[in-house]
C-alpha cells in the first residue's frame, strides 16, 4: 500500500539509545481505519517505532507526518495535546492507575481533555459495556483479572474517539482465550470508528487480526507482501 | 488475583535459633549485597535512624549537661546560707557583683580585693587573685574584646588582662565573664559588697522541688520532642519497603516460606537500624564537638558535658533495632508475599474509630483529676501526679496521632473522586494507602499539638509573669543609681552623664532622709523621718505635679497615712534635722538644722519615668545645697539621643568610670521573664526542626512512591497527561494529610493546652501567634515536599519509562 491517502507516514526514522541503534531508516504508513501489525523479534525496534509514530519519543532523524503535520517539529505540549485528543494507547501491562476505579481510569483521558466528570464517566460506562466489562466499573485494577484489565485499557484508549490507536503487545500478558477476545473487541470497535490501529506484536495469531503486516528487523521496517 | 487477600497463615513450624540467626544474617546480607538500590535503601534507613538516634542520645545527655553546668555554677557561687556574714580578716576577700550588658549580651563580672595580706580564697578557673587594675577573662570575653565588635566594650574595662579563666570556672564555653581586681578604696563607690572566706556552696542542701508548672513543661516537652523522633525512626525503618517486598517474593519463588521471608525482612531491617545506631553515634559525636561552640540564649555547654546517661544509652541501643524489627513485621502483616509477587490486601480493613478515640479520652481522663491540683501534693503523691500527667499527655498526643489515619480515610472517602483530575488522583491514592501518608504526618501532629499546648502554657505563665513595671520609656530610657558619698559627688556624676556621648538629657535626683528635731510624743524611742529630694525644676516636674517652679522653690508631698496618724513634721516653716549617726539613726545630740521655707507648697506626687513615686520634701538646688546631705543616693534617669547608635553602651562605659560595679537599667513598660522567652523560642525551634525532619521523611516516601510508579507515569505521559496535572496531584497528596494532621494537632494541642493550664491554675489563653506560626510552617513543609518532589517527578515522566527492553 502506498503512502498516498495515509493518515500517518514515517520516513527514514533513525533512533539510537546510547550506542545501540533502535531504528535505522525505518519507513511506515497507515490509512484511516486500517489495522497494521508491526512484527519482529525481541529488541528489533518495534516499540521504538511505535513510540516515534505516537510522538512519545523524538527520532534522531527522519520525519513523521500525521494528517499533514510534521510531528517532529511540534513542541512537547503540542504532541501531548495530540496524544490526548487524537491518539489512543494500549500497553502490555502496568497502564491502569491502580488507585482509580476502572470507570475512572476509562474516563481519565476525557477528563484530562476538560470533559466534565459526569459526562466523562457516562461515556466511560458505555465503552466498558461495549467491551463487556461493565460489571467491574467500580472495582480497582488490582481487583480485576488480567483480561478484564486489558479490556478496560482498550476502552480507555478508544473513549476519546482517537484517529489512531497504538497498541503495544496488548495481549502479551493474557492467555490465548482472553487475548483473542480482547483483539476481537479492539479491532471491531476500531474498524467501526474508522480508527487506524498500529499493533505491535510478536504473535502471529494476534497479527492475524490486522489488514497488513510490517516486519521490523535491525531497525528497518519492511512491508510484507500478501497483506490481508 | 481478583479480590485476593492475604492467605491464611500456615502453622508456624518449630524453628531453631540457628535457623533464625541464618535468616536474619541473610536479611543483613541483602541489605548490602543487592547492588546500588540495596545500598541506597540501607543508607536511607541508616541515615534516618541515625538522625533519630543522635537526637535521642542528645536528649539522654541533658541531665548530665545540666548537672555539670550547675556543679560549676555552684563551685563559684558566692551565696551563703544562714545569717552569719563573713567578717573581714587576713584570709578573706571582698567582692562585688559587676555584671554588665553589651549589645544585649550579659557579661557576668566580679570585682575583688583581698581584705588582708593572707591567702584569700581563689575562685575556680584562675590561679591568683587579680591585683588592682588586673583582670581574668573568659575565652569568649577575650575573643569579644579582641574583636572589632568589642571595641566599645574595651573602654568599660580599665584593667589589664592577665589570663584566661579555665573551664572549671565557667558555666559554658561561650560565657562572657571576668574577675577584676580593684583597690579596697574603690569599694567606697560600690553599692553593695560582701566578704568571702571560700567560694562555692558548702551545703547545697536538699534540692528544692521544681515549680509544678516547670515540671509539667519538662514532662510534656520531653514527650513532644521525643515522640516525633520515635515516629521518624519507625518511618525510616520502612523506607524502601515496596522494593524489599518484591525481593522477598523472589525468595518465595525459590522456596522460602512465609515465616522465613519475615525473618529475612527483619534481618534486613535489623542491619539498617544497627547501621543507623552507628551513624547516630557518629552524628552525636560530631554534633558534640560542634555543640561546644554553640550559644543558645547565653547557655552553652562544653563537649565534655554532653555525655549520655549510660542506662538511657543502653535503652536506646536495644530499643531502636527492636523498634525497627517490630515496625517491619507489622508492615508485612498487611501484605501477602507470594512466589509470583506481592499482594497487598485489596480491601484494607476499615479503620475503627472507637479505640482511636479511646486513647485521647483516656489521656483526658488522666489529666482531668489533676485540674487545679497539680503540684499541690508532696512526696509520693507528687511523683504519682507527675507520672499521671506524663501518661495523660502522652496518651492525648498519641491519641491525636492515632486519629489521623481514620480522619484522612474519612475525608478522602467523603470528598475523594470528585473535583479535578489531580485531586481525584491524589485522593484515590490516599484512599488506597492513607496509612503511609498518615504515618509520615503523625510526627508533625505530635510535634505541633505538643508545641501548641506548651506555647499556650508558656504564653499564660508569661502573661502572669509579665508585670506592668510602671516605667515610662518615653520619658527616659535608662536609670542609674550612682553610689555617692556626698551631694557633691552626685552633682559631679550627673555632670559626667550629661557630657556622655548619646545622652540628650538627664533627670538627676539626689535623695536622703531628714528627721524631726524631737522624738515622737507618743513613743519617745521613735523619731519621725521624711525623705528629701533635691533636683532642678525640669526634673522636679517629672516627679511631682507642679505648675510653676523656680530655682529656690520647695514643695511638699504628704506621706501616705501608714507613716503615722495626722500630719507629718515636714511643714512649711518647720525645722528638720540633717544629721545621722553611723548606724543610720537620727542624731539629735549633734543636730544640724534646716528650716523648710514658709513658701513651700503642698503638691501631689507623680510617677517618675522609672515608675517610682516619691513623698516628702522636694527642694530645688538654690533652696537646699546637696552638699549638706550626709549619705545621699543619686538616681540618674537618662534620655538617649536616638540618632546616636550605641548610646546605651557609652552610658554604661561612663557608669563604670563612676563605680567599678555599676550597671544601668533599661526602662521598659513591662517586664518579661527572659527564661520563658528563651524556652518559647527553643520550643519553636525544636518544633520547626521536627517538622523539617518529618518533611525530609515525607520527601523520601514520596520519591519512593514515584519511583515505584515510573512506568505508570510514563503511560500517563503517553496519553498526554500534562506535567501540571501530576504536579498538582503530588501537592494534594502531601497537602491533604498534612492539613488534616495540622487540624487535628490544633484540636489536640488546644485540648492539652487547656488541660495543662487548668492543672497549674492559670487562666485560659490561646497563643494565636504561635498557632498561626506553626500552621504556617506546616504549610511550608507541604510546599517544600512538593517542590523537592517535582524535578524527580518530571524526570520520571519521560517516555523512556515505557521501554521494556
Amino acid at each position: 500500500m502506498t503512502p498516498a491517502g495515509s493518515l500517518l507516514i514515517a520516513a527514514s526514522l533513525h533512533k539510537t539509545y546510547g550506542h545501540t541503534p533502535a531504528l535505522d531508516g525505518a519507513e511506515f504508513s497507515i490509512h484511516p481505519g486500517e489495522v497494521v501489525a508491526v512484527m519482529g523479534p525481541s529488541g528489533s525496534g518495534k516499540s521504538t517505532l511505535l513510540h516515534c509514530l505516537a510522538g512519545i519519543v523524538k527520532p534522531d532523524s527522519g520525519s513523521v507526518h500525521y494528517n499533514g503535520r510534521e510531528l517532529t517539529a511540534l513542541s512537547d505540549a503540542e504532541r501531548s495535546g495530540l496524544r490526548r485528543g487524537e491518539f489512543g494507547f494500549v500497553f502490555q501491562f502496568g497502564q491502569l492507575v491502580p488507585e482509580l476505579s476502572c470507570a475512572e481510569n476509562v474516563a481519565l483521558p476525557l477528563r484530562l481533555n476538560g470533559t466534565r466528570r459526569k459526562e466523562a464517566e457516562a461515556r466511560a460506562s458505555a465503552w466498558l459495556e461495549r467491551l463487556e466489562v461493565a460489571d467491574v466499573a467500580h472495582k480497582r485494577p488490582g481487583e480485576v483479572s488480567g483480561g478484564q484489565g486489558q479490556r478496560v485499557a482498550v476502552a480507555r484508549s478508544l473513549v476519546t474517539g482517537p484517529r489512531v490507536l497504538f497498541a503495544d503487545e496488548p495481549t502479551g500478558a493474557l492467555d490465548s482465550l482472553n487475548g483473542e477476545r480482547v483483539m476481537e473487541l479492539l479491532t471491531e470497535a476500531a474498524r467501526e470508528a474508522r480508527t487506524a490501529v498500529v499493533l505491535v506484536t510478536h504473535e502471529a495469531r494476534v497479527a492475524a487480526y490486522s489488514d497488513r503486516e510490517v516486519v521490523v528487523r535491525d531497525g528497518k521496517a519492511r512491508d510484507m507482501a500478501g497483506a490481508r | 488475583m481478583s479480590g485476593q487477600g492475604a492467605p491464611a497463615e500456615e502453622a508456624r513450624p518449630h524453628v531453631s535459633v540457628a535457623r533464625w540467626a541464618a535468616d536474619l544474617a541473610m536479611g543483613g546480607r541483602f541489605a548490602v549485597t543487592g547492588g546500588r538500590e540495596s545500598w541506597a535503601r540501607t543508607i536511607m534507613t541508616a541515615v534516618g535512624v541515625g538522625l533519630g538516634v543522635a537526637l535521642l542520645l542528645l536528649a539522654s545527655s541533658v541531665p548530665h549537661m545540666y548537672q555539670q553546668r550547675n556543679d560549676r555554677g555552684d563551685a563559684r557561687s558566692t551565696l551563703s546560707f544562714g545569717d552569719t556574714q563573713v567578717k573581714p580578716g587576713p584570709d578573706t576577700l571582698r567582692i562585688a557583683d559587676a555584671d554588665t550588658t553589651y549589645h544585649d549580651r550579659d557579661i557576668d563580672g566580679t570585682v575583688m580585693a583581698p581584705d588582708g595580706k593572707g591567702t584569700p580564697p581563689l575562685p575556680p578557673g584562675i590561679d591568683r587573685i587579680p591585683a588592682a587594675g588586673e583582670m581574668w577573662v573568659s575565652p569568649a570575653l577575650k575573643k569579644l574584646l579582641d574583636s572589632g565588635d568589642g571595641k566599645l566594650l574595651r573602654d568599660r574595662f580599665p584593667y589589664r588582662t592577665i589570663g584566661v579563666i579555665g573551664d572549671g570556672g565557667l558555666s559554658g564555653p561561650t560565657e562572657l565573664t571576668y574577675y577584676a581586681g580593684i583597690s579596697p578604696k574603690a569599694f567606697g563607690h560600690v553599692n553593695s559588697s560582701q566578704h568571702l572566706d571560700h567560694w562555692g556552696l558548702e551545703n547545697k542542701g536538699k534540692n528544692e522541688p521544681l515549680d509544678p508548672a516547670l515540671l509539667l513543661l519538662i514532662i510534656v516537652g520531653c514527650v513532644v520532642l521525643l515522640l516525633p523522633v520515635l515516629i521518624f525512626i519507625a518511618t525510616a525503618a520502612r523506607f524502601g519497603g515496596e522494593r524489599r517486598d518484591r525481593r522477598l517474593a523472589a525468595l518465595r519463588l525459590v522456596g522460602a516460606d512465609i515465616h522465613m521471608t519475615r525473618r529475612i525482612a527483619a534481618g534486613e531491617s535489623l542491619f539498617g537500624s544497627l547501621l543507623g545506631l552507628a551513624v547516630g553515634a557518629g552524628l552525636f559525636l560530631l554534633g558534640r564537638g560542634l555543640a561546644s561552640g554553640v550559644d543558645v540564649w547565653g547557655i552553652s555547654f562544653f563537649a565534655s558535658d554532653i555525655v549520655p546517661s549510660a542506662p538511657l544509652a543502653l535503652v536506646i541501643a536495644a530499643a531502636v533495632p527492636a523498634l525497627a524489627v517490630v515496625v517491619t513485621l507489622i508492615a508485612l502483616r498487611g501484605i501477602a508475599i507470594e512466589p509470583l509477587g506481592v499482594v497487598r490486601n485489596a480491601k484494607p480493613k476499615r479503620r475503627r474509630l472507637w479505640w482511636r478515640m479511646l486513647l485521647p479520652l483516656l489521656g483526658l481522663a488522666l489529666l482531668l483529676p489533676l485540674a487545679g491540683g497539680f503540684g499541690a501534693g508532696t512526696g509520693g503523691g507528687g511523683d504519682m501526679k507527675a507520672y499521671q500527667a506524663a501518661a495523660g499527655a502522652v496518651l492525648l498526643l498519641i491519641g491525636t496521632t492515632a486519629l489521623l489515619p481514620w480522619v484522612v480515610e474519612a475525608v478522602v472517602e467523603r470528598f475523594g473522586g470528585r473535583g479535578s483530575v489531580p485531586w481525584q488522583l491524589a485522593t484515590r491514592r490516599l484512599q488506597l494507602s492513607s496509612g503511609t501518608a498518615s504515618r509520615a504526618v503523625s510526627g508533625i501532629t505530635v510535634a505541633v499539638a505538643g508545641a501548641l499546648a506548651l506555647q499556650m502554657l508558656f504564653a499564660s505563665v508569661q502573661a502572669q509573669d509579665s508585670e506592668d513595671t510602671g516605667q515610662d520609656p518615653n520619658r527616659a530610657q535608662l536609670m542609674a543609681n550612682v553610689p555617692v558619698s556626698d551631694g557633691d559627688q552626685a552633682r559631679d556624676a550627673f555632670a559626667r552623664y550629661r557630657a556622655t556621648k548619646g545622652v540628650s538629657d538627664l533627670l538627676g535626683v539626689t535623695e536622703d532622709y531628714v528627721s524631726d528635731v524631737r522624738p515622737s510624743e507618743e513613743d519617745p524611742s521613735s523619731i519621725g523621718e521624711e525623705a528629701i529630694t533635691v533636683a532642678d525644676c525640669p526634673t522636679l516636674r517629672e516627679v511631682v505635679r507642679i505648675t510653676s517652679c523656680a530655682n529656690g522653690d520647695v514643695f511638699l508631698v504628704d506621706s501616705p497615712s501608714y507613716y503615722g496618724e495626722g500630719e507629718g513634721f515636714a511643714k512649711p516653716g518647720a525645722q528638720v534635722n540633717l544629721t545621722y549617726d553611723e548606724e543610720g539613726i537620727p542624731n539629735l545630740k549633734e543636730k544640724k538644722l534646716w528650716t523648710i521655707p514658709a513658701t513651700a507648697t503642698k503638691v501631689k506626687p507623680r510617677q517618675d519615668p522609672a515608675g517610682g513615686e516619691r513623698t516628702g520634701i522636694f527642694a530645688t538646688p538654690a533652696a537646699f545645697d546637696v552638699a549638706n546631705l550626709p549619705d545621699p543616693d543619686a538616681s540618674a534617669m537618662i534620655r538617649l539621643d536616638p540618632k546616636v547608635p550605641d548610646g546605651i553602651e557609652y552610658v554604661r562605659n561612663a557608669s563604670v568610670a563612676l563605680s567599678p560595679a555599676m550597671d544601668v537599667m533599661r526602662l521598659s513598660s513591662s517586664s518579661q521573664s527572659d527564661e520563658f522567652q528563651a524556652i518559647r523560642k527553643a520550643l519553636f525551634i525544636g518544633a520547626t526542626a521536627t517538622l523539617l525532619l518529618i518533611g525530609a521523611s515525607m520527601i523520601v516516601t514520596t520519591l519512593e512512591q514515584l519511583r515505584e510508579r515510573k512506568r505508570l507515569l510514563s503511560v500517563l505521559v503517553a496519553f498526554g497527561t500534562r506535567r501540571t496535572t501530576l504536579s498538582w496531584s503530588v501537592l494534594w497528596q502531601t497537602a491533604v494529610p498534612v492539613v488534616l494532621g495540622l487540624a487535628l494537632s490544633i484540636a489536640g494541642g488546644l485540648a492539652l493546652g487547656v488541660m495543662l493550664l487548668k492543672m497549674v491554675g492559670q487562666p485560659l489563653a490561646v497563643d494565636w501567634s504561635g498557632l498561626s506560626t506553626m500552621t504556617g510552617i506546616g504549610g511550608g513543609v507541604i510546599l517544600l515536599v512538593t517542590l523537592v518532589s517535582l524535578p524527580p517527578l518530571w524526570r520520571m515522566m519521560r517516555p523512556e519509562g515505557l521501554r521494556t527492553e
